[in-house]
């Protein structure tokens, strides 16, 4: 048995080759093929071929950059969630949180069109935004399902699950109210949330999403320890001087911010923080310095992996994204339950 | 629980034509185009084709009615059905995956057999939810605690969720999406009269089977070991029983579309009102079920008038609030 840090440097480098080949693929296939060394010379700003640079640093750069910021992010959240509800099925999907920071996002969209009229939807301050009426829409959404599942200060897992579920097809039926109200051009992007997809990446979504990746994601991983600790039993915890209330809240609000910036730029894309957690214990083992990272990596190669069979296997036509990882991730979750019958 | 007064049911049943009508005036009445009472009466008994009002009466008003009226009650009585027999107070067509077993069966039709008949598209529909509710209870059945109200309300939502997403991408890839959205986002303003003669008989006969099988899943609902024990064969019954849902909810799918809740909510409603027994709560729970859903067509065409809202949205409204009073009253607790 290796040393676990070498073992976590090992995971992390063959994860980091996992990404850095789906993302070659990604570069160079398309509707518009392109040769490794074109690649370079594009990179390296000594190509002179302008369509290769829209192609690569307007089209696929954006979209690659994305899929790992919204893998990452929805990986992480994964953990925290996972982890402060002791429950192995949590998942942003399913919890209803990727609905609600949608709700949020499409009201944005329907009510403060008018005030930001000056600046279109692709416009920078609106972009800057959408991830804080995400955010409101998502703690909102948690709130609720917090308050539901907990009674007699139990936080009841089925109660959680179920509620998450109510809320997602009543959250899904209010945002396609909403949406119906949409001008067209706004209605198509509406569509795009409900589904999940980073089809209309570009650079002022990645703005807009990586300080919350970095501020969140390194926030989170310093509270490793307190998520190691949630494993224990309530009162032990107490017991060693851990504000549990407190850091469960902290702990929630944070994975709900990384949540809401990664639904706002590429939409509800569910079972990555179901997935990418499992496969990272499985990986790495329970201590959550090594799970965070790990977990942040597998999401990111799951989700370029998938948007690469996404607007590769149905050519010309695309898939978006996220029904793509629902294919993959739905027999995942049934084996998983499966699983847990000898265990 | 104790039955409520025999009266009861003769009550919702007596004075259901009269609600019956109410909805129906209403449902005419009410729409993009007024109508008034009188163009309504004179379409009925002196019909003029070269009158569009009358055109719209008995092209549009009335099968979207009648197919919301009948929609409402074959879902309501599947859901019935579901919850007595699985003794679980979350089963019902659409959180079991038997509306999406439905729908997915039904693009694959429309992409590969575009050509097809109405009767055919009934079967297949029936076909799909057959599928869905087989994977459903399948996986139910082969999972620890799978049949539990919880455990079963996740693994439907998913296997939904799943069926749902290879559908869209079969759609999209054939480039017939915005035809399939259609059906998901139920079509009950769209419906085609010649589609609702043929599938009406088919419903009702599906009710009567329900209604003919009320005293074995009354049995049922008392548990597996007390059902053994009154002499009941258990799997005969279940068998029954889900081919009648596969038939009701086969024919409200090809039909309209997928509508949740109805089945979730109208049983719960129903049991409240009339008791355990299912010979009561089979035609009530039809009757409820019809004018709930009928309401909720008028209901659609009035949230953001002129325009309509899909139905969907008016019982998913109505749907969440009591799906969190159910899981708020009753947990996790194991029976119905």
């Amino acid at each position: 048995m290796l040393k676990q840090t070498t073992r976590f440097l090992i995971i992390q480098s063959v994860l980091l080759l996992l990404i850095l080949i789906s993302s070659y693929l990604h570069l160079t296939n398309g509707e518009f093929d392109m040769k490794i060394m074109e690649i370079i010379q594009v990179l390296l700003g000594i190509g002179n071929d302008e369509m290769q640079e829209l192609v690569i640093f307007d089209f696929r750069m954006p979209r690659i950059i994305l899929a790992i910021i919204t893998g990452a992010g929805l990986g992480i959240a994964g953990v925290v969630l996972q982890g402060i509800t002791k429950n192995e099925l949590a998942d942003p999907g399913i919890l209803g949180i990727n609905a609600g920071a949608g709700v949020g996002i499409i009201s944005f969209m329907y009510f403060f069109q008018v005030m930001f009229s000056s600046f279109s939807l692709n416009g920078w301050v609106s972009i800057m935004l959408l991830p804080i009426f995400g955010f409101v829409g998502g703690i909102i959404t948690a709130i609720f399902i917090l308050f539901f599942a907990t009674k007699n200060q139990q936080m009841d897992m089925q109660r959680l699950i179920l509620t998450g579920i109510a809320l997602n097809s009543g959250l899904g039926a209010l945002s396609m109210y909403i949406s119906l109200k949409l001008s067209p051009e706004d209605y198509e992007m509406a569509a795009i949330w409900t589904t999940g997809s980073i089809y209309n990446a570009n650079w002022i979504y990645i703005w807009s999403s990586l300080p919350w990746l970095i501020i969140l994601g390194f926030f989170i991983y310093r509270k490793a320890p307190i998520l190691d600790y949630f494993q224990l039993q309530e009162d032990q915890m107490i017991s060693i001087g851990i504000q549990t209330e407190k850091e469960k809240r902290l702990l929630l609000y944070s994975s709900v911010g990384l949540i809401s910036a990664c639904v706002s730029v590429s939409g509800s894309i569910g079972f990555i923080g179901l997935m990418a957690p499992h496969i990272a214990r499985q990986l790495i083992g329970i201590k959550h310095r090594y799970v965070i990272p790990v977990s942040a990596f597998i999401g990111a190669t799951l989700v370029v992996l998938s948007d690469f069979i996404a607007k590769t296997i149905f050519s010309p036509s695309e898939l978006p994204v996220g029904i793509v990882i629902s294919i993959i991730g739905i027999p995942y979750f049934l084996y998983l339950l499966i699983r847990n019958k000898e265990g | 629980m104790k039955n409520k007064n025999t009266w009861m049911p003769v009550f919702i049943l007596a004075s259901s034509p009269f609600f019956i009508v109410i909805v129906m005036v209403s449902s005419v009445i009410i729409g993009t185009k007024d109508i008034s009472i009188e163009t309504i009466y004179q379409a009925i008994f002196h019909f003029n084709e070269s009158n569009v009002d009358h055109q719209i009466i008995w092209n549009s008003r009335i099968p979207r009615f009648v197919a919301a009226l009948l929609v409402g009650a074959f879902l309501a009585v599947a859901g019935a059905i579901m919850q007595g027999i699985t003794r679980n107070y979350l089963a019902s067509p659409s959180i079991m995956g038997v509306n999406d077993g439905s729908a997915f069966l039904v693009t694959l039709a429309i992409i590969f057999l575009p050509n097809m008949s109405n009767a055919s598209l009934i079967i297949i529909s029936m076909i799909g939810s057959a599928i869905g509710a087989g994977l459903v209870f399948g996986f139910g059945s082969i999972i620890r605690d799978g049949l539990t109200p919880v455990r079963l309300a996740i693994i439907g939502t998913i296997i939904g969720t799943f069926l749902g997403s290879v559908a869209t991408s079969i759609a999209m890839h054939f480039q017939v999406s915005q035809t399939i959205t259609l059906w998901y986002n139920s079509k009950i303003h769209l419906v085609d009269p010649k589609l609702l003669l043929l599938s009406a008989p088919m419903g009702i006969i599906g009710i009567i089977l329900a209604y003919s099988l009320a005293k074995g899943i009354t049995i049922s609902s008392l548990g597996e070991e007390v059902a053994i024990g009154l002499g009941q064969k258990t799997l005969w019954v279940k068998i029954a029983s889900m081919f009648t849902v596969v038939i009701l909810t086969g024919v409200s799918v090809a039909l309209v579309g997928r509508i949740g809740f109805v089945g979730l909510i109208i049983p719960h409603i129903t049991r409240f009102l009339v008791g355990v027994d299912y010979r009561y709560i089979i035609p009530c729970a039809a009757v409820i079920g019809g004018c709930f859903l009928a309401l909720c067509d008028v209901i659609s065409r009035l949230i953001n008038f002129p325009y309509e809202t899909p139905i969907g949205v008016v019982t998913a409204i109505i749907g969440v609030p009591f799906f969190l009073y159910l899981i708020w009253s009753k947990g996790s607790v194991k029976s119905a």
